[in-house]
């Protein structure tokens, strides 16, 4: 197993993209699709200083290996994730998407997939902070079961 | 009985603290405590259609009987990424 499959996929802070891309490429792979969402400073016309993720902890840890797991039955895949907690900065690494697989297809539509999952099914809210020091929670979507998407 | 509810994210907000303690009468389930909590605060009541309950670490169905003591926890829409 992926050193990194040990380790927790909530994390407190900032993600770092290089920490999750450790793994060696597997030698049956030929893909390698990574996504990673960041803080950006304007949303809706509003200008925005940066973000603080919270979550259900617990729950999002199982949601977050439920959908890596689901990710490698579906696409037959290597997949990892993870999504940061906590207050961050504009440009900085909230949600970390890491596919290898044998070929590029496959791989594109495993990403894509496992990020819209991680959006509609894990339990993490984002308060987004303004520049003129007002914050809100953003509109989210009603929680869904991984096996509904 | 008495349950304890945690709220997360905006739902905390809407509720006016991070945990609210609700006696309820025996039998109660998921569904009933997300009515009263409704009946208290009418900012969650607006949006109580769209939140779920959870239970330890897995989603609970509101069906689901209540027992003394219990802790569950308001997950409101999300919004990971």
């Amino acid at each position: 197993m992926s050193a990194l499959k040990t380790q927790p996929r909530v994390r407190d802070g900032a993600l770092n993209l290089a920490d999750w891309l450790a793994d060696p490429q597997p030698a049956t792979a030929g893909a390698l699709n990574v996504f990673a969402g960041t803080v950006r400073n304007i949303h809706e016309g509003n200008a925005v200083s940066g973000m603080t993720y919270h979550a259900h902890r617990g729950l999002a840890e199982a949601r977050l290996r439920e959908i890596e797991a689901a990710a490698e039955a579906r696409f037959k895949v290597h997949a990892l994730v993870a999504h940061a907690v906590g207050k961050l900065e504009i440009g900085e690494i909230s949600v970390i998407v890491v596919i290898r697989g044998g070929h590029r297809a496959e791989g594109f539509e495993a990403c894509r997939w496992t990020i819209d999952t991680i959006k509609a099914a894990v339990p993490i809210w984002k308060e987004e902070h303004y520049v003129d020091g007002e914050a809100r929670f953003l509109e989210g979507v009603p929680i869904q079961p991984v096996e509904s998407l | 009985m008495r349950i304890t509810i945690e709220c997360y994210g905006a739902s905390a907000r809407w509720c006016g603290s991070d945990a609210i303690t609700l006696d309820l009468a025996d039998g109660a389930t998921g569904a009933d405590a997300l009515d009263a909590l409704a009946d208290r605060y009418p900012d969650f009541a607006a949006r109580r259609d769209n939140v779920a309950i959870a239970s330890g670490d897995a989603i609970a169905s509101p069906t689901a009987p209540l027992v003394d003591g219990d802790v569950i926890a308001l997950i409101p829409p999300v919004s990971a990424g």
